[in-house]
C-alpha cells in the first residue's frame, strides 16, 4: 500500500519533469533526424535513421563556427573583466567605511534591475560615435552594463558571507591590508567567484539585444543573432539544422551543468531571492 | 595604539577602499550613469537615427506620447504579458518546488532537468518552440489532432488571441523554474520542528500546507515576485523573437514599442521617451524593491 502511493506520486512527478523537458528532448531528436523524416505523419519518436550530417554541415558548410568562436571570445573576455573588477570593487563596498558607500550600494541594486533599453540608445550613440560598431570590443562594453552590476551584487552577498574575524586575525598577526585579502578573503570567496563567474558567462553567452542593435556584420557576431538569422535568411526554414545549431549552442551550458550545477544554485541565494 | 595612529592608518584604509572601488566607479559613469542621463537628455529631442540630426522639442515627445494610441496599447500588452506569465511562472513554480521536496526518485537528475529551461538561451527556446509550434509539421498540432481536441491545426503564433497566450505560456516555461530553486531553498530551511508541532495537534496534510508552509513561504514570495515582475516587465528578446510585436501590434509590449521606434522608425529621441516613460513605470516596482531589500540588510 505504501509502496504503491510512492509509485503512484513518482510517476505523477516524473509525468510532470518530463513534459518541462520535452521540448529540449525534441530539439535534440530533432537535430539527429535527417530532413525527410520530419515531415513523416505520425512523426517518429526516436530517429528511425540516426544523422549527424547536419551538425556537420553547421560545422563545415555555415558561419556557425565563427559565431561560436565570437561568442566565446566575447563572453570570455567580458566575464573576466567583470568579475576582476567586482572582487576587488565588492571587497570595498563590504569590509571598508567612507563616505558614499551606503548609496554606491543602492546604485548597483537599482542598475541590477535596469531594463536595456533604456541605455541602448545613448550606448548605440556613444559606441558608433568611438567607431567601435560592428567590434567586439563594443559588446564587451556594452555587456558590463548588466554584467557588472549583477556581478557585483551576488559578490558583495558572498563577501558578506565571509566571518570578519578571519580578517582582523590576519591583520593582527602582521598581514597588510593587501596581504590579507589575497590569502584570507579571496580563497574563502573562490566558490562565491566561480558563481558569478558562470552567471556572467551565461548571461553574455545568451544576450540578444545589444548584439542584434550594436552588430551587423558576420565577422563580430555572436552565436544568439548569428543563427537568428540563418532562420530568416534561408529560403526554407531547415529545422534539423537550426536545431543542431540550438544543441551546440547550449553546449557550454550542458557542461557547466553536468559538472558545476551546485556553483548555479548558490548563485541563486546570494541574487537577492534570500526570503 | 596613539589615537593619531588610528586615524592614520584608517585614513589609509579609507584611502586603499576608494582606489579599489574606483574601476566601478568608472565604468558605472561610463556605460550607465552617462546613458542614463543622455536617455533622459534625448528624449527632449527630435532625432533622425540615420544621419543623427537633432533639434530640440522640449516636452513635445512627452504629450505626443500621451495622446499616442500605441503608447497604451503597448502598456497594456506589457501588463497582460506580466501578470499572465507571472501568475503561472508562481502557481507552476510553488506547485513542481513542492513535487521536488518530496522523496521523489532521481531527484537532483529531475532537479537538473526541471532548471535547464531557465538557463538556456531565449534563442534556443524560441526556436525550439517554433518547431514544437509549426503549422504543418510541429508536435503541438499532430498531438492535439491526434487526441481529437482540435480538427484542424492551430495557428499559434499568428493570430490573436493565441499569440499572447503562446508567448506568456513560453514565458511560464523558461522562467518558472527561477520560482522553483527560491521556494525549495526556502522549503528546505523550515525546521521540522514546526511540522511536527502541528501533526501532533492533529493537523492534516491540507491544514499542514496552510498553517506551516504557507506563512513560510510569505516573505519569499513577495521578494520573487517583486523581482520577477521587473524582470518580465523588461522582457524583450522572448517576445520579439517569437511574435515581432505581431500580429500587427497585438503583442507589442514597452521594449518592443522602444526598439522599433528607435531602429525601424528611426526617431530616437522618441524612442527615448518611450523608454523614460517605461522606467518611470517600473520605478515603483524597483524602489518597492530596493527599500525591502535594504530593510531586510538593515535587521
Amino acid at each position: 500500500m505504501k509502496f504503491t502511493r510512492k509509485l503512484a506520486f513518482n510517476l505523477f512527478a516524473w509525468a510532470i519533469v518530463l513534459a518541462v523537458a520535452f521540448p529540449l528532448f525534441w530539439m535534440l531528436v530533432t537535430s539527429f533526424k535527417p530532413q525527410f523524416e520530419l515531415f513523416r505523419r505520425p512523426p517518429t519518436f526516436l530517429p528511425e535513421t540516426f544523422t549527424l550530417e547536419h551538425y556537420w554541415r553547421l560545422l563545415s558548410g555555415t558561419n556557425f563556427m565563427i559565431y561560436f568562436r565570437n561568442s566565446a571570445i566575447l563572453s570570455t573576455v567580458t566575464t573576466l573583466v567583470v568579475v576582476a573588477i567586482a572582487t576587488v570593487g565588492s571587497y570595498s563596498l563590504v569590509r571598508f567605511r567612507y563616505r558614499g558607500r551606503e548609496s554606491l550600494a543602492f546604485i548597483v541594486l537599482f542598475t541590477y534591475l535596469l531594463p536595456s533599453v533604456v541605455l541602448i540608445i545613448p550606448l548605440y550613440l556613444m559606441l558608433v560615435q568611438m567607431g567601435l560598431s560592428n567590434t567586439i570590443l563594443s559588446l564587451v562594453i556594452a555587456y558590463s552594463t548588466f554584467a557588472l552590476p549583477y556581478a557585483l551584487w551576488l559578490l558583495r552577498s558572498f563577501m558578506a558571507g565571509i566571518p570578519e574575524d578571519l580578517e582582523s586575525a590576519a591583520l593582527v598577526d602582521g598581514a597588510s591590508r593587501l596581504g590579507a585579502f589575497r590569502d584570507v578573503i579571496l580563497p574563502q570567496l573562490l566558490p562565491g567567484i566561480i558563481s558569478t563567474a558562470l552567471f556572467a558567462f551565461i548571461l553574455s553567452w545568451n544576450e540578444y539585444l545589444y548584439a542584434l542593435v550594436l552588430v551587423n556584420s558576420d565577422s563580430a557576431r555572436p552565436l544568439t543573432t548569428g543563427v537568428m538569422n540563418m532562420l530568416v535568411s534561408a529560403f526554407n526554414i531547415e529545422w534539423s539544422l537550426l536545431m543542431a545549431a540550438s544543441v551546440m549552442m547550449s553546449v557550454p551550458l550542458i557542461i557547466v551543468f553536468a559538472f558545476l550545477q551546485s556553483y548555479l544554485t548558490r548563485g541563486f541565494g546570494a541574487g537577492g531571492v534570500k526570503g | 595604539m596613539n589615537p593619531a595612529r588610528r586615524t592614520r592608518l584608517e585614513r589609509e584604509y579609507a584611502l586603499l577602499g576608494a582606489i579599489l572601488i574606483a574601476p566601478t566607479v568608472l565604468i558605472f559613469c561610463a556605460v550607465i550613469v552617462y546613458p542614463l542621463v543622455s536617455a533622459i537628455y534625448l528624449s527632449l529631442f527630435q532625432v533622425f537615427t540615420p544621419t543623427l540630426e537633432g533639434s530640440w522639442v522640449g516636452l513635445s515627445n512627452y504629450r505626443e506620447l500621451l495622446g499616442k494610441e500605441e503608447f497604451w496599447t503597448s502598456l497594456l500588452n506589457n501588463i497582460i504579458w506580466t501578470v499572465g506569465t507571472l501568475s503561472l511562472q508562481i502557481i507552476f513554480g510553488v506547485a513542481m518546488a513542492l513535487i521536488l521536496h518530496q522523496n521523489m526518485w532521481f531527484r537532483s537528475l529531475a532537479r537538473s532537468l526541471i532548471l535547464f529551461p531557465y538557463f538556456v538561451s531565449t534563442v534556443v527556446a524560441v526556436l525550439v518552440w517554433k518547431w514544437l509550434f509549426n503549422d504543418l509539421y510541429g508536435i503541438m498540432n499532430h498531438l492535439l489532432i491526434v487526441s481529437g481536441l482540435t480538427d484542424f491545426p492551430i495557428d499559434y503564433l499568428g493570430t490573436m488571441p493565441n499569440a499572447m497566450i503562446s508567448v506568456i505560456l513560453v514565458g511560464a516555461w523558461k522562467y518558472f523554474p527561477f520560482v522553483v530553486i527560491a521556494v525549495l531553498a526556502r522549503l528546505q530551511t523550515i525546521p521540522d520542528a514546526l511540522y511536527e508541532a502541528a501533526r501532533i495537534d492533529g493537523a492534516g496534510p491540507i491544514s499542514r500546507f496552510f498553517d506551516v508552509t504557507v506563512p513560510q513561504l510569505r516573505e519569499v514570495l513577495v521578494v520573487i515576485i517583486m523581482l520577477r515582475a521587473i524582470w518580465d516587465f523588461k522582457e524583450f528578446d522572448m517576445i520579439y523573437l517569437l511574435t515581432g510585436g505581431g500580429p500587427i501590434t497585438s503583442t507589442q509590449t514597452l521594449p518592443l514599442l522602444v526598439y522599433k521606434e528607435a531602429f525601424k522608425l528611426n526617431q530616437m529621441g522618441m524612442a527615448s521617451t518611450y523608454a523614460v516613460a517605461m522606467m518611470a513605470i517600473m520605478l515603483v516596482f524597483m524602489i518597492l524593491y530596493i527599500r525591502r531589500t535594504r530593510s531586510e540588510e538593515d535587521t
